[in-house]
């Protein structure tokens, strides 16, 4: 008998659970108390969005497995291994979950039952991207991945999560970005089309790091997302750089924040996203600027195309800015397909629905050449092919 | 053929509910080069934009006929396949979209399948080269953050590379440096004598003679609200050039 989340709460099973070490029975009910007792802070429903995230009952789902595809071969002194593992050999000498907040997150914290450690010592270089592959099977997963890439490293991860029809992931994943590293984390999330997925990523720079986020959520019937980047240092360049495409029924939520709280850093967000059949979207675009934060570049952009009448993409920018003397920008539109492009194309030959295509398409390029892998980037182009065209 | 050209008869416009075409005849013939001049709003990117089918410009009645063939019963898109192109007095910016893609979509099109990749890569190179353009624009989007000047040549290298029958410019001279001028009076020579590019008709839309110091017109006609009031050689464009439309007119009106 599979067993049911509840059942895995409330028996206990934890004890003996395939992950003993270190996320113990109390833990994790203290993580799902916190999780029922958060709110969303996401969108309620109304006349686009039907899906109400603070009621959401999860307790029935059946616990799934989750397979994790981790590289074979990596650069000298890189460790990318499976959680279980991670925790076997570390031992609470890593700051698992230390950067988790947030509804969505505790539920990862609670239930986690696999996912990847990733450790870039000082000074290394990965040339190659670092692939991990999630796949969930059969139920509910609750990945959960650490990188902490030290100083001066540099590494480049791409992540790729998929899944059996009906699956159920809340993912979390936690950045430690060390002085002067530059991390870039790329992830192409294509569940099946009737699958739920809610994901939680924070990164922490330090002083003069880089960090990268670049995700594109294509897949599942449900998709919950937030991105966070906390600016604790000065010289941080921070970027989030995100797509996302509901199409038929498909209802998505994203959000990014930036948190300023110290100054002489930058931040750049970009946000595409386009929406078809009766395709949904909440995006909430969170740029704080705090008192002390002097001297803070702060860029946010986001752009939605709506493709039919039913779709819908709600898009917020939030900037709050409690500094002088920093720069922050925002620009947001939301629209149809400018008439004025698809005439001069057309006028040049392409059949409206082929020159429809093409600006969607290529209105999503901004973001698709953010993603460092050429791989990565076909990927996305056709996932994003494919939706255009169903 | 007696129906061979673009023909234009009696052709009334509306945009917005507005009558701003009030019954236009114009022919041009394979190989000849007219020009269409007059003031500001007069109704020349009207034509332009009707002929080729944009949804705001509503034909009231009159026909417009491409070699025989009913332009004002096919789509935009089948009017670029009969051989129309129209060269924008604004072409819009779109992201996202590069240029080769663009070229190679829009080739594909009008004319599928009639050049094997490399000769086609060869032929664009060719006509990149006659316009002075470097190749770096071929990777770039499709009009974005292009300078007005670039905009136009862009145009100049679609309508090389489509090889249309008959090309309305509208103001393409509009922004040009000296140089690309030249360039495009070159291009333009080239296509209305080469057979292999159907001995390219063209409509030119300007405010100034200079263009027509490069390109020979075989006629001139003048646009004012919405009708053409005067034809004549290329001289008419100078005339124009040193007395302006108020001549013009004033004649018209003496006439009506
Ligand atoms: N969408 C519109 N709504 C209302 N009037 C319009 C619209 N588009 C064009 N017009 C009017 O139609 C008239 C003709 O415009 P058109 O663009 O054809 O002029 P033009 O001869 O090309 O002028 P120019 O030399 O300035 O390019 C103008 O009076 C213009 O204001
Ligand atoms: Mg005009």
């Amino acid at each position: 008998m599979p067993e049911t989340l509840a059942a895995r709460l409330n028996e206990d099973v934890l004890v003996a659970s395939i992950l003993p070490y270190y996320v113990d029975r109390k833990e994790r009910l203290d993580a799902y108390a916190m999780y029922l007792r958060t709110p969303s802070g996401r969108e309620r429903p109304g006349r686009y969005w039907k899906i109400d995230l603070d009621k959401l009952d999860i307790s029935g789902h059946e616990l799934g497995t989750l397979e994790v595809k981790l590289p074979a071969s990596l650069p000298p002194g890189v460790v990318c291994i499976q959680l279980a593992e991670a925790f076997e050999r570390y031992g609470t000498t890593l700051p698992w979950f230390g950067l988790a907040h947030g509804k969505f997150a505790a539920l990862t914290h609670a239930f986690v039952n696999g996912g990847a450690l990733l450790y870039v010592p000082a000074g290394t270089i990965a040339e190659e991207p670092i692939q991990i592959s999630y796949r969930a099977q059969n139920g509910a997963v609750f990945p959960y991945t650490l990188v902490i890439a030290e100083e001066r490293s540099q590494v480049d991860i791409v992540e790729s999560i998929r899944g059996s029809d009906g699956c159920f992931v809340a993912a979390l994943c936690e950045v430690h970005a060390k002085e002067g590293a530059r991390v870039r984390y790329a992830s192409v999330q294509e569940l099946p089309s009737d699958a739920q997925t809610f994901s939680s990523r924070i990164a922490a720079p330090q002083k003069d790091a880089a960090i990268t986020w670049a995700t594109a959520d294509l897949g599942a019937h449900l998709c919950v997302s937030s991105i966070d980047v906390l600016c604790n240092a000065t010289g941080i360049e921070a970027e989030i750089d995100a797509l996302f495409f509901p199409h038929d029924d498909q209802h998505v939520d994203l959000t990014t924040t930036v948190d300023h709280r110290v100054g002489e850093s930058r931040s750049t967000t970009l946000v595409k996203s386009a929406a078809s059949g009766a395709g949904q979207a909440r995006y909430l675009g969170n740029i704080r600027i705090q008192p002390s934060a002097h001297g803070t570049e702060a860029n946010l952009k986001d752009d939605a195309l709506l493709l039919s009448k039913d779709a819908h993409i709600d898009s917020v920018p939030a900037l709050e800015i409690d500094a002088n003397d920093v720069k922050a920008f925002h620009g947001a539109t939301v629209g149809a397909i400018d008439e004025d492009q698809l005439f001069y194309m057309i006028s040049r030959g392409l059949e409206r629905c082929a020159a429809e295509k093409m600006i969607a398409l290529g209105f999503f390029e901004p973001v698709i050449e953010r993603f460092s892998s050429q791989g990565v980037r076909d990927r996305v182009r056709a996932a994003l092919e494919a939706k255009v065209t169903a | 053929m007696s129906h061979s050209g673009l023909r234009i008869t009696d052709l009334r416009v509306n945009v917005a509910e507005n009558e701003i075409l009030k019954g236009i005849n114009l022919a041009v013939e394979p190989g000849r080069v007219h020009a269409l001049m007059g003031p500001n709003g007069s109704g020349k990117s009207t034509l332009a934009f009707a002929l080729t089918g944009h949804p705001r410009y509503a034909v009231v009645s009159g026909s417009a006929t491409l070699d025989g063939q009913d332009l004002f019963a096919m789509s935009a898109d089948k009017r670029a396949k009969a051989g129309l192109f129209l060269s924008f007095q604004y072409p819009a910016a779109i992201p996202g979209i590069k240029v080769s893609n663009f070229l190679l979509a829009t080739r594909n099109a009008v004319k599928p399948g009639d050049l094997p990749p490399a000769k086609f890569r060869q032929l664009v190179m060719e006509k990149m080269d006659l316009l002075d353009m470097d190749i770096s624009f071929l990777g770039r989007y499709l009009n974005d953050g292009f300078s007005g000047g670039e905009k136009k040549r862009l145009e100049m290298l679609q309508l090389a590379v489509l090889g249309p029958k008959y090309a309305v410019m509208d103001e393409t001279d509009s922004g040009l440096d000296v140089d690309a001028l030249k360039a495009v009076g070159e291009s333009v020579n080239a296509m209305r004598a080469d057979p292999s590019s159907n001995h390219t008709g063209f409509l030119i839309i300007t405010h100034y003679p200079r263009i027509l110091q490069y390109i020979k017109a075989d006629r001139v006609h003048i646009m004012i609200d919405g009708r053409i009031v005067k034809e004549g050689g290329p001289e008419l464009a100078n005339e124009i050039e040193r007395s302006g439309y108020d001549t013009i007119r004033e004649e018209t009106a003496l006439h009506a």
